[in-house]
């Protein structure tokens, strides 16, 4: 360090990183994709390489502001794991062992495997997988159906979906990530089982921002979350009984008339029976199922209902990661309209989403993905299996995929080429893992040599977003349109264009591809006239003013876009498709309630998949910063249960299911209630995901039911041994 | 002289560690030998269902009487006049570890027979308008870094909108 009482200032301005001539750091705008919230990022860049990242101030998303994943970049970008080289196999399949190929070595040798299998077993037979980031996702859907393929699917078959599919079913509209929550007018938060401080930071901050200005906050969850912690009232249900939750706070309103009779009246379908279902939950009823006192159910659903407006803030995932999450989530947004709050201002407001971000912006993304009709291609994998999904999300269902592999019905799968795919986001991964490794061809396109990757007969390195143009419209409108802050590490390249390549390989004849990756941007985004050379001109992005605002009370014109026009409290989608048409509650396939006999061997809730604030799944374990922060595997456990099983805090535990069993560190705390054990996902050597069994899904969405199952812990023999 | 100093809102502090890493980003701090600048430490009081966790987010707090510059043999830790940070001279330090033993926030870090290093309030930051690492990438704003003086009045300010919100929102409406 120079001498603070002899400086030299440009060796200072230097050391601190301070942008300008005399230190020949330029700061480059881009984007933070390391989760999907893209937060707008000052890449500080000298001689070509990254030397450090900070939020872009005044960006509306972020304001300066990053999480300690985004702060991570540099290391997430030079990380020594990045792939160099398209890699072709040269050992057996899993085992390791590749050689480096040119990258015209590997597009030609997949197009022609591909071909082939398209050829021998029909297009069918070549699935096409997209993990993150989202922005190549139209594109190879695009490139799958051109194909031929229906076979287009994605990480969404776990996640976000599944609540698109609830808020579909009641109002017509996919509701968003956040059900359409205006935090920033709202008077009354009702969170339900989200954290936003440790998934999504810059809007934490904004519902702090909302507690400033005196807004009540509810929180609903097991854990003892930063927003739980603030919350005027925190129900702490057991995982997995959210739907008895939600029932029980819609039988107080009604029975207490805090309803909104008019909106009722007008636009519900199946209100009566509803009504009736409800009074099945009384609170007394509800403590004895979700554990939550019943004066606080009774509070909750008087402070909701009563406060105007109010906004229910949904989770991409927490309700639905349960054997009955749609109907759990169904149950949760039926409250919106029930009071109300639904498409109103400081309620939940559905923005229609494009490009993975709801701008509302008038876009036709729909068309530019759905080059071939459903009629025209084979069942999807899945569709079968999961019919309701199957009816509303144009994608296969990959949870169906690995059974699908491994037992060649309804057809075989010879072949899947895969983005970023993970074999253990699946429930019982080995079992994805063995299909992957029975496939006649496996390509995975990755950052990093994963565990997956290992499987693959072709590995392509792509490139993180720092490293290339990027697309990203926020809900605000902000868009921009990212140049290349570094250098591609080694020879990697963005997704699009390696679908973009392939794309020239198998559909020739595809001209609106064979124009690249911007015009295909302009014309997707034709209808609000966006222009890439506009935004390239606005290196920090800019406002796209001048377009319409979404309005509200949309069903005021035209019903609502449902089967009866009305929001369906009894869905006629799910009566039709033999699904119970009312939100009913089910109990977790394996819970102390369903499974008593179970219980007594496995007496506590396992549940998995809550966001620690320096991982997101299993993208960041290996950035050094991020792991030193929790440097090993754990499962917390609250000191009543620890206490009743001789453990200590951070003693080494096996975490045992009917499934299986792992050897963690026991987390003793207070932030899991009595009766809970919350573990980790996805993490190195103890992959919580090996503990659930294949099928242990919702039947509506197909996702698996990772957040509510049971379990027993006790102390390891091994309290000596390495972390796995 | 300005005395700058760091401060947090520890009702808006999530333990969720960013500016632990924003530090490292910052000062290069990747090796294995050296810990962070900034330690985020949480706590837990109580029992079921009545239970607070809280998180605090430390480094160095450049101390108007900072014992370090008073125990230093070598006269290598100095205050900077503009901003008052506490800041090492590496060239002078001979790693003893005496400033270790009186600092009462652990700031000091050593790497293997290195000399001393520690937060230096990212005061070329501070001198070029921006705020030091930590504070900016910090998403709930929860950390902060002013002149002593400023603030306590900016959590006075804060603290007050918060009692007037609640206030004006419980009034009946104007009418129309």
């Amino acid at each position: 360090m120079t001498s603070p009482t002899r400086p030299d200032a440009r060796a200072a301005l230097a050391a601190a990183k301070i942008p300008g001539p005399d230190t020949g750091i330029v700061i480059r705008k881009t984007l933070c994709s390391i989760c999907e919230y893209k937060c707008l990022v000052d890449a500080h860049v000298k001689d070509g390489r990254l030397i450090k990242v900070e939020g872009s101030r005044g960006s509306p998303i972020n304001d300066g502001t990053l999480c300690s994943k985004g702060a991570a970049s540099r290391q997430w970008v030079y990380n020594p794991d990045r792939l160099q080289t398209p890699l072709l196999r040269t050992g057996e399949r899993g085992e390791g062992r590749f050689r480096p190929i040119s990258w015209d070595e590997a597009l030609d040798r997949i197009a022609e495997r591909l071909a082939g299998f398209k050829a021998e077993s029909g297009p069918e037979s070549v699935v096409f997988f997209a993990g993150y980031p989202k922005v190549m996702r139209p594109f190879l859907k695009r490139l799958t159906h051109g194909f031929g393929s229906p076979n287009y699917c994605t990480e969404s078959s776990t996640c976000f979906v599944g609540a698109n599919m609830g808020g579909y079913l009641n109002y017509g509209y996919m509701l968003g990530q956040q059900g359409g929550a205006e935090i920033d007018t709202t008077r009354c938060i009702l969170n339900w089982s989200t954290n936003h401080f440790y998934s999504q930071a810059p809007l934490g901050n904004r519902t702090f921002d909302a507690l400033d200005r005196g807004t009540k906050l509810i929180d609903v969850g097991p854990m003892l979350s930063p927003p739980a912690e603030r919350a005027d009232i925190h129900l702490r249900l057991r995982p997995g009984t959210c739907g008895a939750l939600a029932l029980s706070m819609a039988h107080v309103i009604i029975e207490e008339n805090l309803h909104d009779r008019a909106f009722v009246e007008n636009w519900t379908h199946g209100f009566d029976d509803y009504r009736e279902y409800a009074s099945k939950f009384p609170p007394a009823v509800a403590e004895q199922i979700t554990g939550v006192p019943k004066e606080k159910i009774v509070a909750a659903a008087r402070l909701y209902a009563t406060t105007k407006p109010a906004a229910i803030v949904t989770s991409a995932c927490t309700t639905i990661h349960h054997t009955n999450g749609v109907q759990n989530h169904r149950a949760i947004t039926a409250l919106i309209g029930l009071t109300g709050n639904f498409d109103r201002p400081g309620g939940n407001h559905p923005v229609p989403t494009s490009y993975y971000r709801p701008s509302g912006l008038a876009h036709r993304e729909h068309a530019f993905e759905q080059v071939k009709p459903w009629s025209e291609m084979a069942p999807r994998v899945g569709q079968d299996r999961f019919p309701v999904w199957s009816r509303i999300i144009p994608q296969a269902q990959a949870m169906a995929l690995p059974e699908q592999i491994l037992t060649g019905k309804p057809y075989p799968i010879r072949s899947v080429l895969a983005f970023g795919l993970n074999h253990r986001m699946w429930p019982a991964p080995e079992v994805t893992k063995q299909a992957l490794l029975a496939l006649d061809f496996f390509v995975d396109v990755e950052l990093f040599m994963t565990e997956t990757a290992k499987f693959a007969d072709i590995v392509l390195p792509a490139c993180s977003t720092l490293e290339r143009n990027e697309f990203s419209i926020s809900p605000s409108r902000h868009a921009i349109w990212t140049e290349q802050a570094v250098p591609p590490v080694g020879q990697s390249r963005p997704d699009i264009d390696i679908i973009l390549d392939l794309a020239k390989r198998l559909v020739p004849e595809d001209e609106l591809l064979a124009q690249g990756h911007a015009a295909c941007l302009e014309w997707i985004f034709q209808p609000a006239g966006l222009s890439i050379a506009e935004l390239a001109a606005h290196p920090g992005g800019m406002v796209l003013e001048g377009r319409p605002a979404t309005p509200y009370e949309k069903y005021k014109k035209n019903g609502f876009p449902t089967p009866t026009k009305k929001m369906e409290f009894s869905s006629t989608i799910l009566a039709e498709l033999g699904f119970d048409a009312l939100p009913v509650y089910r109990e977790p396939l394996q819970s102390p309630v369903a499974t008593p006999e179970l219980a007594k061997e496995y007496p506590l809730v396992f549940t998995t998949g809550t966001r620690l604030p320096m991982f997101i799944h299993a993208r960041t374990f290996r950035v050094p910063w991020l792991r030193k922060l929790h440097p090993e595997p754990t499962a917390d456990i609250n000191p009543v249960d620890a206490g009743a099983r001789g453990i200590t805090h951070m003693q080494w535990v096996e975490v045992s299911t009917p499934r299986g069993a792992l050897r963690v560190r026991a987390n003793v705390t207070e932030y899991v209630p009595p009766g809970v054990v919350n573990m980790i996902h996805g993490y190195p050597g103890a992959d919580a995901n090996e503990l659930i069994d294949p099928d242990y899904l919702d039947p509506v969405s197909g996702h698996p039911g990772y957040k509510s199952l049971l379990c027993e812990v006790w102390p390891h023999p091994d309290q000596e041994g390495a972390a796995p | 002289m300005t005395q700058y100093a760091f401060s947090l809102d520890v009702s808006r502090c999530t333990g969720c560690r960013a500016c632990v890493v924003a530090c490292q980003d910052q000062n290069d701090l990747e090796g294995d030998d050296l810990a962070a600048f900034r330690h985020v430490t949480t706590i837990e009081r109580g029992t079921f269902p009545d239970v607070r966790i809280a998180h605090v987010s430390l480094a160095c707090q450049h101390c108007g009487d900072a014992p370090c510059i008073a125990v230093c043999p070598t006269r290598a830790i100095v205050r900077r006049g503009a901003e008052g940070a506490v800041l090492v001279d590496e060239n002078l330090c001979i790693g003893c570890h005496s400033c270790a033993l009186v600092c009462p926030f652990g700031a000091p870090q050593f790497s293997a027979d290195g000399p001393m290093v520690k937060c230096d309030l990212c005061w070329v930051r501070l001198e070029e308008g921006l705020k030091p690492a930590c504070v900016q990438v910090c998403a709930t704003h929860a950390l902060d870094c002013r002149p002593t003086e400023s603030l306590g009045a900016k959590k006075a300010e804060a603290a007050s909108l918060r009692i007037l919100e609640t206030l004006v929102r419980t009034l009946p409406p104007e009418p129309a």
